[in-house]
């Protein structure tokens, strides 16, 4: 993708600590560094792969850059204009979040009609017959029929519930859609359904897409460019098709040669990566990965500046010396 | 290889109520000694139910066939005829408990006679009870019969591990558990004797414990009290109770002032309880600002344990010496000796360790704190590895892991995964791998059965199934699974519609209901035939072609 094009949302140094509080009048001991100084920018139109493991931010750098939560330092631009200045009405208009569990994210009490419509009403947009006919159409573009307005979230599927908080997030017609997780609690042909329903979506009304998942293969299939997560920090992020040809960072290396790959025939005895990702309460300094795999060049890597360089066009990694060769 | 478990022609239904719906029609799998047997479909083709039905857990009514493990039956029917006289036994003795109760009541009216009624029920009663207890023997042998094999010889892992396992207990308790159940518990480092005389003889243990452990946290609690001990005997008390109070008092309000006042200005902090990112004393020399810092700083984190103890100190010097000594005795009367009973149920040295040798053969890092530990305080992979080390405890011969890595990240599934398939190489355990993901099935297993809508559409080995799928079913699991070979953005080939209503199954070939065709395969059963050695597919002629497969 070339410069020219526009820059839907940029983040500047992004970090969001939630501090850990414990004695009689809570007095702060500690910080969980959950996204510890993040920068990105999105184009319009593009879909933007976040992956990592638990616990690596992920979930929380997209709540970040939906104003969910509040923001600790740095910022987020959306077209060139701060989100903390941006009001609420507005910024719901533009963006809108499809979450993990769709069958949490739904009041089991309300029907479909008032899930999806819920939205237009807040906004003011429809009402009483247009608000029915409103809803009926968007459940047709999501894959679903018209009739299924009067049923409520327990009579669908896990596929289909997906499906209804798609036409959620849709019903403002918004520019730009978080995806946190959509497919990881459904089964693969479901999977492979919604996959295909997002791609038709993203290609018709030329959305953009934050597309945040753990399982690479999915993140690769439907994003143009991907960010690998680690600690609260991007560690490698690229064009999908240069970073699972050429990946550059170890991390992303070990990501990538988890994935089970369903062919008998191409089993290799890979190195499995031990152990979880490390508390974020006390991040080791330097290479947090190196750390990890307790790296024999790990303490060259403490003294270094880790801010992402860019080694290839549009392919930007850590340059630490432990993990990265570059 | 002999087979290990042999399901032949299962068929069970569940009691809705709208009426019996069948899950299962006539499945049939196989497992051999020390192969890992992948069981893949999607939500609703009865996979986790043949499980539960295999080890006895499931609440369904096994209809016809029969589950054979190692040469042991492990489905039990009892006949018709018994079941309906059990339950008139069971009517007829609910009846004459109450004519007994009812007969016992006559007695203050009548004594003669109502004893004699009394006799009458109870010989009634008795012989009911000791009728249904000879009936239904059969069953119970069966039930206890079942309990020795489950956990034992084969075992189960879960989907979820922190539902499966029990956030009240220690993992080590847990652990130990499956091994008290069947017997395989180590001696014992103390017999219960010596522990009951241990808890009654040695009350002070518990604070001894306390200062052993760390006895520099330990020195202020002891100078402390030796210091109002000695207060109180020189009867100043009074005098030296009103001296510390309004010193107390003014160190209180210091420490209260720095906290709001000098604290917020240097940090710009407005929240009170928001003072924080404790940001580190640049080093250099000592000024009087930096001093202030430092105080406020220090004041700040310990102010509630400063205000805490000089309101302790002020009460112990203002309650008269033979009154505080009276509370302090009764409360330690009160509390130790419950304390010393909860040791008692504490596990025992010998068996912790037994505990810290199983996880260490699921390679859990430093298994001595992780026995200590709560499921809570494990992550989700720590959390499969402990329930994988509590099923593995007894060396069964057959484990059954239900979906076991669908809740974890890849890179911890490849972890659980490698586990899984070093435990088989080196103790010899078959698996039963149910899952929904090929590339688990293509990583880990040597055969596999496809499971559809309750039946078993295709058996093979794990090569012949990826080379040479059958089945549309199968062809469709697998082209629908993105890969990193496969072609970005391009439109995935996705199974249409969902498995129907386990109520709404046709009697022919399912998949071609859920495809929507019509026609003579939705009437009548496909048969299940050998197409190639080991090579098992349902027989559906128009799911065997592939010309016919009409992927969205």
């Amino acid at each position: 993708m070339s410069d020219e094009e526009e820059i839907l949302i940029e983040a500047k140094n992004l970090k969001k600590y939630f501090p850990i509080k414990s004695g009689m009048f809570s007095s702060v001991k500690a910080n969980v560094r959950a996204v510890d100084g993040v920068d990105f920018k999105i184009k319009r139109g593009e879909v933007f792969g976040i992956v990592g493991e638990s616990g690596c931010g992920k979930t929380t750098l997209g709540r970040l850059i939906l104003r969910l939560i509040p923001i600790t330092e740095g910022s987020i631009h959306y077209l060139g204009s701060n989100i903390q200045d941006m009001r609420n009405a507005e910024l719901r208009r533009k963006m809108q979040i499809v979450f993990q569990d769709p069958g949490g994210s739904m009041n089991p009490r309300m029907s479909v009609r008032s899930i999806i419509g819920e939205p237009l009403i807040v906004n003011g947009l429809a009402d009483g017959a247009e608000l029915t006919k409103k809803v009926g159409e968007l459940l047709e573009i999501v894959g679903l029929k018209p009739n299924h307005m009067t049923r409520f979230p327990h009579e669908f599927s896990g596929g289909q519930k997906q499906r209804i908080a798609l036409a959620r997030a849709l019903s403002l017609d918004p520019e730009f859609i978080l995806l946190d997780e959509p497919t990881s609690a459904l089964d693969v042909s479901v999977q492979a359904q919604v996959l295909n329903l997002l791609q038709s979506i993203q290609k018709e009304r030329s959305l953009t897409f934050v597309f945040i998942a753990h399982d690479l293969a999915v993140v690769r299939h439907i994003s143009d460019r991907v960010a690998v997560m680690y600690l609260g920090k991007i560690v490698e992020m690229a064009d999908a098709d240069e970073i699972y040809n050429n990946p550059k960072h170890a991390y992303t290396k070990a990501l990538i040669s988890a994935i089970p790959k369903p062919d008998p025939s191409s089993l290799v005895d890979r190195e499995v990566l031990s152990g979880d990702v490390p508390s974020p309460v006390n991040p080791p300094p330097g290479c947090a990965f190196g750390h990890r795999v307790s790296h024999p060049k790990y303490p060259d890597s403490i003294n270094v500046d880790l801010s992402l360089v860019e080694v290839a066009p549009n392919h930007w990694v850590q340059p630490c010396p432990c993990c990265t060769e570059i | 290889m002999p087979k290990l478990l042999d399901i032949q022609g299962l068929r069970v239904h569940f009691e809705t109520l709208d009426g019996p719906v069948e899950a299962l029609h006539s499945v049939s799998l196989s497992v051999n000694e020390g192969e890992i047997m992948g069981v893949v479909g999607e939500s609703g083709c009865g996979k986790s139910v043949t499980s539960l039905v295999t080890i006895g857990l499931a609440t369904c009514d096994v209809d016809d066939g029969s589950i054979t493990f190692d040469g042991d039956e492990l489905i039990q029917k009892t006949p018709q005829r018994t079941q309906r006289i059990l339950s008139f036994l069971k009517y007829f003795s609910s009846f004459f408990t109450l004519g007994l109760i009812l007969s016992l009541f006559w007695t203050f009216l009548e004594p003669i006679q109502g004893l004699q009624i009394s006799a009458v029920m109870l010989i009634a009663f008795s012989t009911c009870f000791v009728s249904t207890r000879i009936l239904d023997a059969p069953r119970s042998k069966h039930e206890k019969f079942m309990r020795s094999i489950r956990g034992n010889k084969i075992s189960m892992i879960f989907q979820e591990p922190m539902t499966a396992l029990n956030p009240l207990y220690t993992v080590e308790k847990q652990v130990a558990e499956v091994l008290k159940q069947h017997n395989r518990l180590d001696e014992a480092d103390t017999n219960s004797a010596m522990k009951i005389g241990k808890a009654i003889i040695s009350p002070a243990e518990m604070s001894v414990h306390f200062f052993r452990n760390d006895w520099r946290g330990a020195l202020p609690i002891i100078i402390t009290s030796l210091v109002i001990l000695a207060i109180h005997q020189t009867d100043n008390a009074d005098s030296i109770l009103r001296l510390i109070a309004n010193q107390y008092a003014a160190i209180g309000f210091l420490v209260l002032l720095l906290n709001l006042i000098f604290w917020n200005i240097f940090t710009g902090n407005i929240d009170f309880t928001e003072t924080t990112l404790m940001e580190p004393i640049e080093e250099g020399p000592v000024t009087i600002t930096s001093g202030i810092r430092l105080v406020s700083n220090w004041a700040n984190s310990n102010f509630a344990l400063i205000f805490v103890s000089w309101l302790v100190i002020i009460v112990l010097l203002w309650i008269p010496f033979g009154v505080l000594m009276t509370i302090i005795l009764s409360v330690a009367i009160l509390t130790v000796p419950p304390i010393q009973i909860s040791n008692y149920f504490r596990l025992d040295s010998a068996h912790t360790r037994q505990v810290v040798k199983i996880l260490k053969e699921v390679k859990i890092p430093n298994p001595e704190s992780v026995v200590k530990m709560y499921p809570h305080e494990l992550s989700g992979g720590m959390r499969q590895r402990v329930m994988i080390a509590m099923m593995m405890a007894c060396e069964p011969k057959l484990l059954i892991a239900d979906e076991p890595t669908t809740a974890l990240d890849v890179t911890i599934q490849a972890q659980i995964l490698k586990l899984m398939k070093d435990l088989r190489d080196r103790e010899g355990t078959a698996i039963m791998m149910i899952t929904h993901d090929l590339g688990v099935i293509a990583e880990t297993c040597d055969t596999v059965t496809v499971m559809y809508a309750g039946r078993v559409v295709e058996t093979a080995s794990v090569t012949e199934l990826f080379a040479n799928p059958q089945h549309a079913y199968t062809r469709g699991l697998i082209a629908c699974t993105p890969s990193l070979s496969s072609e970005r953005k391009s439109i995935l080939p996705a199974i249409p519609g969902q498995v129907a209503n386990p109520s709404d199954f046709v009697e022919g070939c399912r998949f071609c209901q859920r495809m929507e065709r019509t026609g003579e395969t939705l009437l009548k059963i496909p048969d299940y035939k050998e197409i190639s050695p080991g090579h098992w597919v349902e027989m559906c002629p128009i799911c065997l072609d592939a010309n016919e497969d009409r992927w969205e």
